[in-house]
Order: structure tokens, then C-alpha cells, then sequence
């Protein structure tokens, strides 16, 4: 009776020993690579929303709260060639149709944005997943805090829903606010949120 | 927006615009397996719901703690491990003091160790709600899986329905069987897609 | 030479006649989620494979040594084990595939091709036939959905290899008239369930011409879970034979 019990413990115990081990093995050998893959691509992204920037500052973390929920955020100081700064590009996050989405949003020295980039979106193939194109992304160059979405004919600090998708439209100017408050109290107004 | 006004949201997006089985296509197996009978496809959902909630209340302390020494990267591992372990551990428990209920539920629970639905939903809210482990997110992760369960039983429970119309139907020939049953399912998606606009005009 | 024919039997197998997503109606969430490209459609395949024929093996070798009482568990353990790896390593070197197909990827651990294959075949054959046999079994997976995602995304987006960064800069190539309407549908969830159906009725036709039977919803043999399933009236379960008369 005590064999019947001690065996498939020891064995199963060494399966699950081993399992760990090996995973420990490959994470040590690609954990790297993905930390680097992260970096590249959140560098080349920089390059498009701030595409005046010549170089850009250390990164700074922290949570932010806005509209009720509570995210990571983290920020770069955008400089010209002479090290001049010209503003900031910021990465916020906001929940989407399909999960999280992760908006970088380039915002410069009179709190206008510069451009924005998907770093992580994974939205429904054929709606929400026609934010990354061109087309929607232009449309946030140029505007100011509080931006907001029209499903119809946007007109000022408004900016076109997507078609059957406005959730999506809507997390990711919310992500985009987001960076345009954090800009407005954090950095300029000195504040120190969270 | 506050805090219950959100719950809510995510609760009604979960039930219908983000149906597991009908948008996201998670738990197509017992979908297509377990929705002939009504009785059976209610059993089945029932034990599903219930599956998904004990489930996400233990992984998602388990998240945490997996975060705080750095070893998110087992997280598949340590999920699957656990549910499995907690499926079998309420099924024993439930045999031996609720009879009556294991009668009911207790023998689809073998089954939904390996039903992706309950992986899926533990997975998706480590990553929309995994943003940090205070309360608030541990409220909306449990109110997400709670939509999640009773979405999969209303598409369950529908599609029983659906089927049971289909057994009287002259179909023709080349599609008896199973590809008639997926064309089905497809009208049912169908007129789900239609609630997409509800839940934001809803709660806008 | 005997051994050589048995081995290509056990490849070919997995191919067609008995293809786990048209022939034994496994693995039908990954199917229907990811086969919205081709691009997405092959990932998916490649990682369940990797996947399939490396917990096939281990298996195969550990056979003797896993105790029967905790044999479920110990394959779960080897597949999850086997899965993250595939995770890792999709998102160190593959980080666009890793985007697409997100939480699916995980999810292979739940496949039942796979748990199925580990205790309908690995769990009771030698190392090289388990091996050939995940393989066939994997090919024959990456078929079925390359047939879906070609469809969908034929049809869908009008696009065709969309997705490979090679092929004009991600967006694949465009086909006429069909890029400038494309059919939305296909590619949103009833559009799946659609062209998975009418995959299925091909399927069958084929079968049926070679005298082959039609492929069964759930036939209780495929199941990995079936040695444990107390569902008593085995109809509910098994309700293929009676949809198919």
C-alpha cells in the first residue's frame, strides 16, 4: 500500500525536477535575446513616433492612474542633435478588445503628438487589427489632451473610429491620453503620480 | 468609470461580445461533443463555470507569487499542474460529501482539465488584468471568468437547441453529419457578432 | 526494409487517412482560431508539431518508467515542459509570430492531438515509431490548417502569404479585385466555423469515395480522456455514429 503511494510520488516528483530544470536551462539561454528583441523594437518605434529626435534619454518607469485604471507606463526624454530636449515619447497600456494593448505616443514641447506605434496589440484580424495601419495611426499627429473618438464625421481634437471596431479605437486613445496626461502632470506640472 | 459600473462591463462583454466558445473559439470540444442533450450541455457548463472560477482565485495569487521570484516563465506549467490537481481534488471531495451534486457535475470534471476554456481564461486574465496583484484586479479577473463560464453556457445551452432542430432537417447529403453541425455553429457566431456595438453604447 | 515500410505507414498515416483535424476531429480550437493567414496557419502547425514529436519521444523513453497510476499527469508535465520551450524560443527569434498567435501558443498544452497521440501511441510504442508517428501527426496538422488559413485568407483580406516580412514588407501579396472587396467574414469567427464545415464535407466526400467512414464528432477512442470519462450514457458523448446515420 505504501509502495503504491511512495513510487508515483518519487517518479512524478523527478519528472516535474527535471521539466524545471531544463526550462530553466532554455530561459537562461533565450531570456536574453527576448529582453533584446524588446529593446530593438521599442528603439525603432521611438525613431518613428519622434522622427526629428536625434537621440534619446535614460527611461523612467512607474504606474500611472488614469480614468479608473492603473498601468505601467515608462518614458524618454526625446534631443535633438545638440542634446536640446524636443519632448517625450511615452509607452502606456490599455485594455483592448483581445487583451492588452501596449501604445507608444511621441508627445513634444507644446504637448502635441508627434506620431504613435504598437508595441504589443493582438486585436481581432480584419477590425481592430486595422489600427496598425498607416491611416489610423496619422490621424493622431497633431492632437492635444483629451482626444476623443467619432464614429462618423470627427472634427477638432476627434479622430475616426475604425470601422466595427471602436473598442479597440477606444482603448487605444485612451492609451494615447493617457501619455498626453502623464506629460501634462508628471512632467510638466512636476507632480509626482504613484 | 467606477469600479462596479466596470465590473459589469466586463461581465456583459464576456457573456456575449467576447463569447468564448462563439468569438474567441475556446472549448470548441465539448462546443461540438457535449451540446446534443440539454441536460448535458447545462452539466457540462455548469461544472465549466465552476472549474473556471475556483481556478483563476488560485492561479492568480499564484501569478504573483511566480512574479515576485522572477519565474513567470512557468507560468503554463504551474497553471495546468494546478487546475489538474484542483479538478481532481474537488471531484474526489465532492464524491465523497455531495453526492447528489457529483452526480450532477462531478463527471464532466475529468474532462475540463483539458478543456482549453479554462486554461484560456486563467491565461487572458494574467494578461489584461495581471497589471498588479491588489484587489481591484483580482475582483475584475474573477468577475471576467464568471462571464467567461456563463457565456459558455448560453452558447451551449443555445446550440442545443439549434441541434436538436437539426435532427428533424432533410440536409442534404454531403453535409449530414458533422459539417452541418459547424455550419450551424457558424449562424449561431453569427448572431452573436451581432452584439458587438451593445456593451460600449451600453456602458459609454 | 520491413521496419522502413512500417515506419513510412506510420508517417503517411497522420497525412490523410487518418489526419487529426479532418479524419479524427482533434485540435479543432487552434483550427478555427489561427487560420486566419496562412502565415499564422503554418506557425501554429510548426510549433504543435515541434511540440508533438518531442513529447512523443520522451514519452516513448519513459514509458516503462512512468507509473501507470499518475500517467496523465507525467504527460502533461512532459507536453507543458515541451510547450514553454517552443514559447520561449518563438519569442526569442519569432517575436511577430509570438504576437500573432498569443494566447494559442500557450494553449498547445491543452491540444488533444497531442495528450492524444502521447496516450494512444507514445505511451505504448517504441522511440523511433513515436517519433515518426508525431511527425506524420504534426504534418498532417499543419496541412489542415494551411487549407483553412488559405481559404480565409484568400477570401477574407484578398491577401495571400500576408504576415511574411520578406514578402512585400509584411503585407503579403495583393490579389486583385478580391484586396479591393475583400469578404470580411471569412476572416471573423463565423467565417471559421463556416469554412471549417465545408472543409469537413470535402473530407467526408473523399473518405467516402476511398470506402473510408466518415469522420466521427468524438469517437470516445480518440479522446485522452476516455479511460477516466464516468459519463455513463456514452451516447452524449460519442454522438457522431448517430449524427452521421
Amino acid at each position: 500500500m505504501k509502495k503504491a503511494i511512495i513510487i508515483p510520488t518519487i517518479s512524478l516528483f523527478l519528472i516535474c525536477l527535471f521539466a524545471t530544470l531544463l526550462l530553466g536551462v532554455v530561459n537562461g539561454v533565450t531570456e536574453e535575446k527576448i529582453a533584446q528583441n524588446a529593446i530593438i523594437t521599442e528603439e525603432n518605434s521611438r525613431k518613428i513616433v519622434m522622427a526629428d529626435a536625434k537621440s534619446f534619454g535614460e527611461k523612467t518607469e512607474g504606474e500611472y492612474t488614469f480614468d479608473g485604471t492603473t498601468a505601467p507606463y515608462s518614458y524618454v526624454e526625446a534631443l535633438d542633435e545638440n542634446g536640446n530636449s524636443i519632448g517625450y515619447v511615452f509607452v502606456t497600456a490599455s485594455t483592448g478588445y483581445g487583451g492588452k494593448i501596449s501604445t507608444m505616443t511621441g508627445i513634444d514641447k507644446d504637448g502635441k503628438v508627434t506620431g504613435i506605434e504598437f508595441l504589443e496589440i493582438g486585436e481581432t484580424v480584419g477590425l481592430g487589427m486595422n489600427a496598425t495601419k498607416p491611416t489610423f495611426k496619422e490621424q493622431f499627429k497633431g492632437m492635444v489632451s483629451g482626444i476623443s473618438v467619432n464614429k462618423n464625421a470627427p472634427s477638432g481634437n476627434e479622430i475616426k473610429a475604425l470601422t466595427g471596431a471602436t473598442i479597440t479605437s477606444k482603448a487605444v486613445t485612451k492609451g494615447v491620453n493617457t501619455a498626453l496626461d502623464i506629460y501634462e502632470n508628471v512632467i510638466k506640472g512636476g507632480a509626482n503620480n504613484g | 468609470m467606477s469600479y462596479s459600473k466596470e465590473l459589469l462591463s466586463i461581465f456583459v462583454t464576456y457573456i456575449l461580445t467576447q463569447n468564448f466558445i462563439l468569438s474567441k473559439f475556446l472549448g470548441i470540444c465539448p462546443f461540438l461533443g457535449v451540446s446534443k442533450k440539454l441536460n448535458t450541455a447545462v452539466g457540462m457548463s455548469a461544472a465549466v463555470i465552476f472549474v473556471m472560477m475556483i481556478s483563476t482565485a488560485v492561479t492568480y495569487p499564484i501569478f504573483n507569487l511566480l512574479t515576485a521570484m522572477g519565474l513567470e516563465y512557468l507560468e503554463t506549467i504551474v497553471f495546468i499542474l494546478v487546475i489538474a490537481a484542483l479538478v481532481q481534488l474537488v471531484e474526489i471531495a465532492m464524491k465523497k460529501y455531495i453526492p447528489s451534486l457529483y452526480n450532477a457535475l462531478g463527471i464532466y470534471l475529468p474532462l475540463i482539465t483539458t478543456n482549453c476554456a479554462v486554461l484560456g481564461v486563467v491565461l487572458l486574465n494574467i494578461d489584461t488584468n495581471g497589471y498588479s496583484g491588489d484587489l481591484a484586479n483580482f475582483g475584475r479577473a474573477m468577475v471576467c471568468s464568471l462571464g467567461a463560464g456563463l457565456g459558455f453556457m448560453l452558447a451551449m445551452v443555445m446550440f442545443a437547441g439549434v441541434r436538436s432542430r437539426l435532427e428533424g432537417a432533410d440536409i442534404p447529403k454531403f453535409l449530414k453529419g458533422l459539417p452541418i453541425t459547424l455550419i450551424a455553429a457558424s449562424l449561431t457566431s453569427l448572431s452573436f457578432l451581432g452584439f458587438a456595438g451593445l456593451v460600449e453604447n451600453m456602458f459609454a | 526494409m520491413a521496419e522502413k515500410k512500417s515506419l513510412g505507414k506510420e508517417f503517411t498515416k497522420g497525412l490523410i487517412k487518418e489526419n487529426p483535424v479532418l479524419r479524427l476531429v482533434l485540435g479543432t480550437c487552434p483550427t478555427l482560431a489561427v487560420t486566419t493567414s496562412v502565415s499564422s496557419a503554418v506557425g501554429m502547425g510548426l510549433s504543435a508539431t515541434a511540440v508533438l514529436v518531442c513529447s512523443n519521444i520522451v514519452i516513448s523513453l519513459l514509458r516503462k518508467v512512468i507509473p501507470p497510476k499518475v500517467r496523465i499527469p507525467a504527460y502533461i508535465v512532459v507536453i507543458a515542459s515541451f510547450v514553454t520551450i517552443v514559447q520561449m524560443v518563438v519569442k526569442a527569434f519569432l517575436p511577430d509570430l509570438n504576437d500573432k498567435l498569443g494566447v494559442y501558443l500557450p494553449l498547445i498544452v491543452v491540444n488533444c492531438i497531442i495528450l492524444g497521440r502521447a496516450e494512444a501511441f507514445a505511451g505504448k510504442n517504441k522511440v523511433l515509431p513515436s517519433a515518426v508517428d508525431g511527425l506524420g501527426m504534426g504534418v498532417g496538422f499543419t496541412i489542415a490548417l494551411c487549407c483553412m488559413g488559405l481559404v480565409r485568407e484568400t477570401l477574407g483580406s484578398g491577401t495571400f502569404l500576408s504576415g511574411v516580412s520578406s514578402i512585400n514588407n509584411g503585407s503579403g501579396l495583393a490579389i486583385p479585385f478580391l484586396s479591393q472587396h475583400p469578404m470580411l467574414i471569412f476572416v471573423l469567427a463565423p467565417g471559421g466555423f463556416f469554412v471549417f464545415g465545408l472543409l469537413m464535407a470535402c473530407a467526408n466526400k473523399l473518405a467516402e469515395e476511398k470506402g473510408l467512414p466518415k469522420a466521427v464528432l468524438h469517437g470516445c477512442e480518440n479522446c485522452p480522456m476516455a479511460k477516466s470519462c464516468t459519463i455513463k450514457e456514452k451516447e452524449n458523448c460519442a454522438s457522431g455514429e448517430e449524427v452521421a446515420k
